[in-house]
């Protein structure tokens, strides 16, 4: 039996058992080859749910709606190693309850999607312990050295012609599992912290605010980069700062769900090279 | 008369245009996005997209646009108005459903009020289209009682030769032809045959969707839950949408200074049109999906006499979760009668 049927049949026994409420996962989509997220709540729907290798979307920040699991019955979710690392995130920022999530868990290898073995979060421990000492993504680094080694006003100018293009559609946050916040800093508007404005400053306000917040927290599932309707390379950014992370706090995002959220934690031994 | 503009001739057109004192726009890629552009050669156009991923609108109705900039003094409140750049511009190359855009906004911005930023614009704009003969899966022009070659909203439309050589040259309206008369003698009599437009199937029955929608009791309809479920709720259709024009007035600065300035908005923010009190009158992503559906095919209709989609697709072809105004349409249309 295929990944996609075996899966079909799991989420049916889930549901049929009432084990849990829903399934989310993903449907044929407007194209060939587009898949969309589907939300599934009964056996007799499992038909339509699709699993191949266009299922590259994060569907972890289905997870997050208020109220969504406030019953504490448990939700299926068809998830990468990415999303799984964002159940670990979002329980260790007591967003979740890791139990209450029933992970379909795939990865997408030469052009194939597999089944990982597992259920619950914490059993794709060693998982994910193997993606960390394989180290961040080699080809995203290779993007990033050419920004590396422009210099610094090059580096500038780069950007400044990026966010240029921002147009503050939010798809990039709204996207993003990490960005749950009921309301975004950049909504609060009594008083309007930051402006709404989408001019070049405005945008530079928005992209570093949203780099920052997803330090040590993005798992490179690249749901926001595929968002931006104008191509903005938000991997980039993300990736430096996963980077910055790793390297100096050896911080990988979402190892586990008792992981300390590396900007909210002091340890005596931090490195404190930044402090002049 | 059948005149033609050939494909060699788009530089002196440019040369021409700009010593007449206008700016040439069209769609060009720079930094990884196709959008209209500044361009000074043919070169620098990108005019084989079927559409480029940014409208023209941008340029009539900017995403942040300074409205006037004050000081409050001790005793006064100072300000000075912000106009826009008094420009003549050229619009090359643009597709027939951003130039129907244009013509749908004219109904908006020229109601109870005359938007002058966005007709002053209008005005010192020539909107030169190209009819289609490719399309893509989520054009649906068709759909919405417009087609590859409509004019609505252009002042010139060329229609490509089958040759490829160039394109046959109609002039449309008083600037149209003025424009055609600054680059006559790069005109060619020519008969040549022009290519077919694309065939873009019809997706929805237009008729039948706005039918159900005015009727007041599909407001509450189990649909709108059901099609919008996946919404994340970002703006990235009503942004790129040629016929969108929400806006916000915003006052960016200080106590005692600062320039007031109007903001695009969008009706998938959680934020749109929420009160001072908290109270959110579309506090789901359901009911403001649903207003961005009636605005288009029931409020716009019955307050203008037509719908605010021009069918160009990008709402689909762009969306991170591939939802859009054709499924949505297409649900409604296979509703059981
Ligand atoms: S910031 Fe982007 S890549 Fe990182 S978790 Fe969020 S959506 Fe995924
Ligand atoms: S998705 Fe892109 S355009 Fe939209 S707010 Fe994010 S960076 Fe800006
Ligand atoms: S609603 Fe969608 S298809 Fe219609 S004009 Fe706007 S972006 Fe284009």
């Amino acid at each position: 039996m295929g990944i996609q049927e075996q899966y079909r049949t799991d989420a049916a026994n889930l549901l049929d058992s009432g084990a849990v409420k829903l399934v989310i996962g993903y449907g044929e989509g407007s194209t060939p080859e587009r898949r969309r997220p589907i939300f599934i709540r009964s056996a007799e729907e499992v038909g339509r749910l699709v699993l191949d290798a266009n299922c590259i979307a994060n569907l972890s920040a289905y997870l997050v709606p208020e109220g969504l699991l406030s019953d504490g019955k448990s939700v299926a979710v068809f998830l990468k190693p990415d999303g799984i690392r964002s159940v670990n995130i979002l329980a260790a920022e007591a967003q979740l309850n890791p139990e209450q999530v029933v992970i379909l868990g795939f990865n997408i290898d030469a052009g194939l999607a597999n089944p990982l073995p597992g259920r619950k979060a914490n059993e794709f421990a060693p998982l994910l312990a193997s993606l960390k000492s394989a180290g961040l993504s080699t080809d995203l680094q290779r993007e990033a050295d050419r920004l590396e080694q422009m210099t610094a006003v090059e580096r500038f100018e780069y950007w400044k012609e990026q966010f240029s293009k921002c147009i503050k559609c939010y798809a990039c946050r709204q996207v993003c599992p990490m960005c749950y916040c009921r309301r975004c800093i950049v909504d609060v508007n009594q008083p309007q912290w930051v402006n709404t404005s989408s001019h070049t400053l405005g945008n530079f306000e928005w992209n570093i605010i949203r780099a920052y917040h997803l330090a040590g927290r993005c798992v490179a599932c690249g749901g926001c980069d595929r968002a931006c309707p104008v191509n903005i390379p938000l991997r980039l950014l993300n990736h430096r700062m996963s980077k910055e992370a790793l390297d100096t706090f050896d911080h990988f995002a979402g190892e586990s769900a008792d992981q300390k959220p590396v900007l909210a934690t002091f340890r005596q031994d931090d490195p404190e090279t930044f402090i002049l | 008369m059948t005149r033609i503009l050939l494909h060699s001739r788009v530089d002196d057109c440019l040369s021409a245009w700009r010593s007449a004192g206008f700016r040439v726009l069209a769609p060009s890629k720079r930094n990884d996005l196709t959008r209209f552009d500044e361009v000074h050669a043919a070169s620098d156009m990108a005019l084989d997209l079927v559409l480029p991923e940014r409208t023209i609108k941008d340029h009539f109705f900017p995403q942040t646009e300074p409205l006037l900039n004050y000081r409050i003094k001790k005793q006064a409140i100072e300000s000075d108005e912000m106009l826009p750049p008094q420009q003549k511009r050229i619009f090359f190359g643009v597709r027939p459903c951003d130039a129907s855009g244009l013509e749908i906004d004219d109904a908006l911005f020229g109601w109870d009020y005359k938007d002058r930023y966005w007709f002053s614009r209008r005005e010192n704009s020539v909107i030169i289209t190209i009819a289609c003969t490719r399309a893509d899966d989520f054009c649906m022009c068709t759909s919405v009682q417009l087609s590859p070659d409509s004019t609505k909203g252009s002042d010139v439309m060329l229609h490509p030769l089958k040759d490829g050589r160039g394109w046959r040259v109609v002039t449309l309206t008083d600037r149209g032809k003025e424009l055609a008369e600054t680059i006559a003698s790069m005109l060619q009599e020519d008969a040549s045959e022009t290519a077919p437009a694309a065939s873009v199937p019809v997706k929805f029955d237009l008729d039948k969707v706005t039918s159900w929608l005015a009727d007041p009791s599909n407001f509450e309809s189990h649909l709108w839950k059901e099609v919008s479920q996946r919404c994340i709720g970002c703006g990235s259709c009503t942004f790129l949408c040629p016929t969108c024009h929400c806006f916000d007035i915003q006052d960016e600065g200080d106590t005692y200074s600062g320039i007031r300035r109007k903001n695009w908005d969008s009706c998938s923010f959680a934020m749109f049109t929420m009160h001072t009190s908290g109270h959110n009158p579309r506090n789901t992503q359901s009911t403001r999906w649903r207003q961005r559906i009636m605005h288009k095919f029931n409020y716009y209709q019955g307050k203008f006499g037509v719908n605010s989609c021009s069918g160009c697709g990008r709402c689909t072809r762009q969306c991170p979760v591939d939802m859009g105004i054709t499924e949505t349409l297409q649900e409604i249309t296979n509703l059981p009668r």
